[in-house]
């Protein structure tokens, strides 16, 4: 029987915004933006998801006199991406 | 990019490709090796020359050093700026970072050391303990850096020490020289080298 996979995760948009801030500390929206391709209010929609689910935490405040809003994953966010891929494995790797 | 469902495979492939995009972001330009590489073996040929051949270009030869107090400004102002145009911190950088803070504190109190507590004001002493303390960053940065070339200068630097240890005069300032050369600027234009292929590939 296969696990189900995490169905916040299980989206293109919102795996590839956690599996980029998997690998950084922290990341700045445009950053996020540059590196999905992604439009500005489909992004803002889906890290706001994972925000209310807990995996990042988002941090809003001014660089410049310019808005900046700064991702970071969160253990809880951790987590679930390693079950998430554990559990992808299971699909990839049926026999075992 | 769109938030549709995905195939197991499409996930681990997204996964993949979104990781070494991160990854890819964040080479080291070597700008910081470079600087500091020649600033150093200036230094060090400069103090070596003026007292080899009792060049009074200036009032006394060691005071070329204060050149790495405008350099230390010219770096605060350069990472206050790079800071400014990042839009990612990664742990590596950190770490660097902190690698290198350290090493700055080590080399502060291994200076009040050896002049307060050994109370040698010869500052040929400090030069086995600068070379020594050259390494620890540099092969502490290419480990994290997964970059051999920083190793290599890091084990170069610590050999060199042992050898000034041998030579405690004016030579001291030429294994300086070599020193940086091996651990900061040939590392530093190979580090250049791979961010440029870095980014034209990207």
């Amino acid at each position: 029987m296969f696990k189900e996979l995490d169905p916040i995760l299980h989206s293109q948009l919102r795996l590839a915004v956690v599996s980029l801030l998997i690998g950084v500390k922290e990341a700045e929206f445009t950053f996020i933006k540059e590196k999905t391709q992604a439009t500005a209010g489909n992004l803002s929609v889906q890290i706001q998801k994972l925000k209310e689910a807990g995996y990042i935490d988002v941090v809003k405040q001014f660089k410049d006199n310019y808005p900046q809003t700064i991702c970071k994953i969160t253990p809880e966010g951790v987590t679930a991406f390693e079950a998430y891929v554990a559990a992808l494995q299971e699909y990839l790797t049926p026999n075992q | 990019m769109q938030n549709d469902s995905l195939q197991p495979l499409q996930s681990l492939q997204l996964i993949e490709s979104m990781i070494n995009k991160a990854k890819n972001n964040f080479a080291d330009n070597g700008f910081l090796y470079l600087l500091w590489g020649y600033t150093i073996c200036f230094c060090a040929l400069f103090h070596y020359a003026c007292i080899q051949w009792q060049l009074h270009i200036i009032p006394r030869p060691d005071m070329i050093w204060m050149l790495t107090w405008l350099v230390g400004i010219f770096q605060a102002i350069y990472l206050r700026k790079k800071d400014k145009q990042r839009t990612a911190k990664t742990y590596t950088e950190d770490i660097i970072s902190y690698i290198w803070i350290t090493f700055a504190v080590c080399a502060g109190v291994a200076t009040f050391i050896v002049l307060n507590v050994f109370k040698l004001t010869n500052w040929i002493f400090m030069y086995p303990i600068i070379l020594m303390l050259y390494g620890m960053p540099t092969f502490l940065s290419g480990v994290v850096m997964q970059f051999t070339p920083l190793k290599i200068g890091g084990v170069v630097c610590w050999l060199l020490a042992i050898i000034c240890t041998f030579t405690l005069n004016v030579n001291a300032l030429l294994l300086v020289a070599v020193a940086v050369i091996a651990a900061w600027i040939i590392p530093g234009y190979l580090l250049q080298k791979k961010y440029k292929q870095h980014h034209t590939t990207s």
